[in-house]
This record gives structure tokens, sequence and C-alpha cells, in this order.
């Protein structure tokens, strides 16, 4: 029988009070190893290495110059790195689905814990955005991975020429903006369950709908697409950053009044 | 005796249920309390509310002095272990072992080891494909090593088999003597618990039915078994717990008697039977509704 393993026997009792124990909950996110950074990192790897090859692929088919500037220039609005902030939305909405209710049955407070796992997303942002940071820094060195590909250095993330730290900060406001995201839908649910759920969903898909009717009946699209290109990247981070901010705080007041139930 | 734990006209509802119902109760320190009663009692939301994890719709909590809800100093000296926890969809027990100790400055990682070898628990298999009886033992082992000065065990041993549930008794019993603490224990399997209770809290339908001394409980109830009229003669007016009749033999269970009372049932030969904390248990939960009748109750 494959039963018990000695060597993996709990450590001695660490002595945790007040701040230790916000520090504990956001070390609770981080405990697998490989969901947090090994899979999303393989991830972004592989969707990486197959852009590689269909860059490779079109650079061989294509032979006149003109058409080759023509793609390049196509390949700045890439989305191929997308999927990487769906799983921070994904992360984020089990950080609280999983671990709220585990961190109640080891005596936290609900404040603690969403202290904890903000702790956790700010943390986990940054080393996601400095790993993407890193690739995009190498992306710009080898003139896109030697075959004028964009990945990570895409328009919305600043383009070609932004410097490393303003990536940083884009890609580390975006991360956030997912983790938080993720986490209040989750917390939406747990103060309120399904009807929650439908609820909020709803509202959201009347919300969309409205912003869409308006905007074309009133034919301004071209003043929304307008606004985007004067905001630019930066002023979109400063919007996010609204959201951000507000979903924190949102969140914070739903777990407070949230029980797991069984 | 100090009281630890302390609540004064508790009540929850959730819509049209009184889940807990004008509850006032004191659980001292350092004592092992049953709370016992039937499914939908009440047992798991009173201890939710004790642990601050639900919200009361009135009435007040003391634990150590103060309301348990959102606080962290209440809350890091006690620990609750419910049948119903949830854990993260990819942890192991390994992990729970290697994260609680996070949480529980007392953790004793040599006891969890022990125990982890006691209960034979694989600790690398996915909780969730963990039998019932594993996943009880898991929050039993996190129960005892734990060693929070309150320990809430809400119905602890589902799926665990005999064996294993002594072993739970037998380490609670053993680690209670070394590390005193206040254990508010929930069960079904209340004849198995008996001897480990010093308290007895039962509940029913949100309501205290039953608050006393283990001891005192003991011997509270007598039933009297022998032919219809010579217990109809001895019981006369008493207030009767419980009545099984079958055909002209009766068995009715009553309050304390004194030994001229003993003596008396004995001249009009009569049995004299004590009666077990459980049945007390069923026959105040059950059978209230029928003092008299030939069905038996279960």
């Amino acid at each position: 029988m494959s039963t018990v393993e000695t060597p993996t026997r709990p450590a001695p009792a660490a002595k945790a009070a007040g701040g230790g124990r916000i520090v504990a909950i956001a070390r609770l996110h981080l405990v697998n190893r490989w969901q947090v950074f090994a899979i999303p990192a393989m991830i972004l790897l592989f969707i990486l290495l197959v852009n590689i090859v269909i860059w490779w692929l079109i650079v061989r088919a294509v032979t006149d110059p003109a058409d080759l500037a023509d793609t390049r220039e196509g390949l700045q609005y890439s989305g191929a790195s997308f999927y990487i902030f769906v799983y921070a939305i994904v992360l984020g909405a089990q950080g609280v689905a999983y671990v709220f209710p585990y961190a109640l049955g080891m005596s936290v407070t609900r404040r603690d814990f969403w202290l904890g796992s903000l702790l956790a997303f700010v943390a986990l942002s940054a080393v996601y955005s400095a790993f993407i940071t890193v690739l995009a820094t190498v992306e710009t060195a080898t003139d896109g991975w030697g075959l004028g590909g964009r990945m990570f250095t895409v328009l919305y993330f600043g383009g070609e020429d932004a410097p490393w730290y303003q990536r940083f900060l884009l890609f580390f406001a975006a991360f956030l903006f997912c983790f938080l995201v993720g986490s209040v839908v989750a917390t939406i649910y747990q103060r309120w369950r399904v009807n929650g759920m439908i609820v909020f969903f709803a509202a959201l898909t009347l919300v969309v709908l409205g912003a869409v009717a308006t905007i074309t009946l009133s034919e301004s699209w071209g003043l929304v697409g307008a606004w985007f290109v004067e905001t630019g990247p930066g002023g979109l981070v400063a919007w996010s950053l609204v959201v951000t901010v507000l979903s924190a705080v949102v969140g914070y007041l739903l777990i407070r009044r949230s029980t797991p139930r069984g | 005796m100090t009281a630890v734990i302390e609540a004064e006209g508790l009540t929850k509802h959730y819509r049209s249920v009184r889940a807990v119902d004008e509850v006032s109760l004191r659980i001292e320190e350092n004592t092992i309390t049953g709370l016992l009663g039937r499914n939908g009692a009440g047992k798991t939301t009173l201890m939710q509310l004790l642990t601050g994890q639900e919200f009361a719709t009135r009435g007040s909590i003391r634990v150590f002095g103060e309301s348990p809800v959102e606080s962290a100093g209440v809350l890091q000296r006690l620990s609750f272990i419910k049948e119903s926890q949830k854990y993260p969809d990819d942890f192991k027990p390994k992990h729970v072992f290697a994260t609680a100790p996070w949480f529980f400055p007392n953790w004793d990682g040599e006891l969890a080891g022990r125990l982890i070898d006691d209960f034979r628990l694989p600790l690398n298999r996915r909780i969730k494909k963990l039998s019932r009886g594993q996943l009880s033992a898991v929050g039993v082992i996190v129960g005892l090593a734990a060693r929070a000065p309150i320990t809430f065990f809400d119905e602890p041993y589902l799926g665990l088999d005999a064996v294993a549930r002594q072993i739970f008794y037998d380490r609670l019993l053993e680690d209670y003597a070394e590390h005193p603490r206040t254990v508010v224990l929930s069960t079904h399997l209340i004849d198995e618990v008996a001897n480990l209770l010093e308290h007895v809290i039962v509940i029913d339908q949100g309501r205290i039915l039953l608050d006393d001394e283990a001891e005192a409980l003991r011997g509270s109830a007598t039933t009297v078994v022998g032919t219809r009229t010579a217990v109809d003669s001895f019981v006369g007016g008493r207030e009767v717990l419980h009545r099984d009749v079958l055909g002209g033999l009766a068995s009715v269970t009553v309050g304390r008697l004194d030994p001229a009372e003993r003596r008396e049932a004995a001249e009009l030969g009569l049995e004299l039977a004590p009666v077990s904390l459980q049945q007390l248990v069923v026959q105040k939960t059950g059978a209230a509704a029928e003092p008299t009748g030939i069905e038996q109750t279960a």
C-alpha cells in the first residue's frame, strides 16, 4: 500500500499572529506551485513555440518585401498572449471559491483572508509580469525571435518601443485587474450563491447590451475608437485600476458577510 | 470554574426556519461537552455561530469574553472541525498538514504524524479521492494536533470504522489529559461517547432541551418494567418520560428514584433498569409527542 509517507510529516509549529496570518493566507494560494507557476508558464511557452512555427511558415511563404512589411504590421495586433490573462481570471475565482472555505476552517477571519488573497494576487501579478517582461525584452532584442514575430510587444502593451518598466507596469496592472475581477465574481457567489450569479450576469448582460445599443444608435463607435486611441495603453491601465480597486473594495464588503456552505 | 463560551438568547433564522432558537448556554473551560440532537436539530448551525462562521439573527455570543465574529484573537485559539469542511480542489492530505500549522500556534507535528499512522491515512492522494472515513480522519487529525484551547468537532467520525473511532476517542482523552482544553463534540453515536462527556447539551428544533452535567444525567431516569397493573400503580402520578406497552407488560421511564422508592418497586416485583444517555436523548427528542402507545421508539 502506498500509505503513510513519514518524510512529509508536518513542520513544527510556526507562531502565527496578525500579519503572520495574512502572509499565511497568501502562501495558501501558492501551495500548488505546479498550478500557479509551472502550468501557465508551460502553456505560454507552448503558444510561443506554435507562433514561432507559424511566423517561420509566413516568412518562408511571403517573399515580397512590401507584403512582409504588411504582415509585420498585422502581427502587432496578435492576441496570442491573452490566454494567460484568462488564466489569471480563473485563478482569482478559484482563489476565493476553494481557498475561502478552507481558510475559514483554519480559523482565519474574513478580513485576513481577503487581505492575504490580495497580497497573493499582487505577488503573482508581479511574478507573471516580470516573466513576460523578460520575454518581451528577448522578443525586441531578437527582432521578433528572428522572424519579426510579435507576441509580448503587441500594440496593447505599449508596442515595440516601450521601455521595459512601462511594459512591466502595463502587464502588472492587467494581471491585477484579471485576478481581482475573477475573485470579486467568486465573492458574489460566496455571498448569494446561484441567485447572485444569475442576477450578476443578467445585470452585466443588460449593461453591456445597453452600452452597445446606445453607442450604435447614436452612431458613435468612431468616437469610442478615438477615445481608446487617445487614452492609449497608459490611460487604459489607469482606468483598469479604477475597476481593480473597486473590485477589491466590493470583494471585501461581500466576503465579510459570507459563510461557506457545505 | 470559568465559562469560555457563553451565549445569550442566540437565534438564527433561515427564511422561515428557526435553526437556532433563543439558545442560552455556558460552556466551562477545560471540559468535554457533548452537543446531542437529531439531524437538523441545529447542532451545526449552533457551532457555526459559536465559531463566528455564521451570523446570528439575534442574541449575543462571548468566546473568551468577546464576540468570535471576525476576531482574530478569538479565532486563533479555536478550531472547528466540521463534517462538511471543503478543501482546495487539488489538495492532498500532505498539503493540509503542511498548511494547518501556519494557523494554529499550538500545532503538534509529532502528534499529527502519530495520528496519520494510526488512521493509516494516505498522504499523497487527492482529498477528492479519499473515502468518507479517510476524509473524516483528516479533520480529526487537524482537530487533535491543532491543540486549540477550544476545539469543536461536528460529527467528526462520519465513515470512520469502529477501530478508527476508538482511536479517536482514546487519543482525544489521552491528549486532553496532558493538554487540558475545551472540547465540544456533536455526535449521533451517543452511547460510544457517553463515558467521554463531562457535560451534555441536548438540542432539538433549535432549542435546548437538556443542559446538565453528565454525572447528574446518569441515573436521572429509570425504566420500570413489570406487569401493566403493577407498573401503573407504581408510577401513579409521576411524570412519565416514555412508555411502552406490550400486551400485559409495560415498560415506563420515570425520573430519578430514591432508595425508598426503589424498595417499593422491588416489593411490587418490578424490575428497574438505568436509562443510558442515548435512551434518554431518544426519549427526550423523539417520543415527546407520544406519551402512550405500543410502538417502540427507535
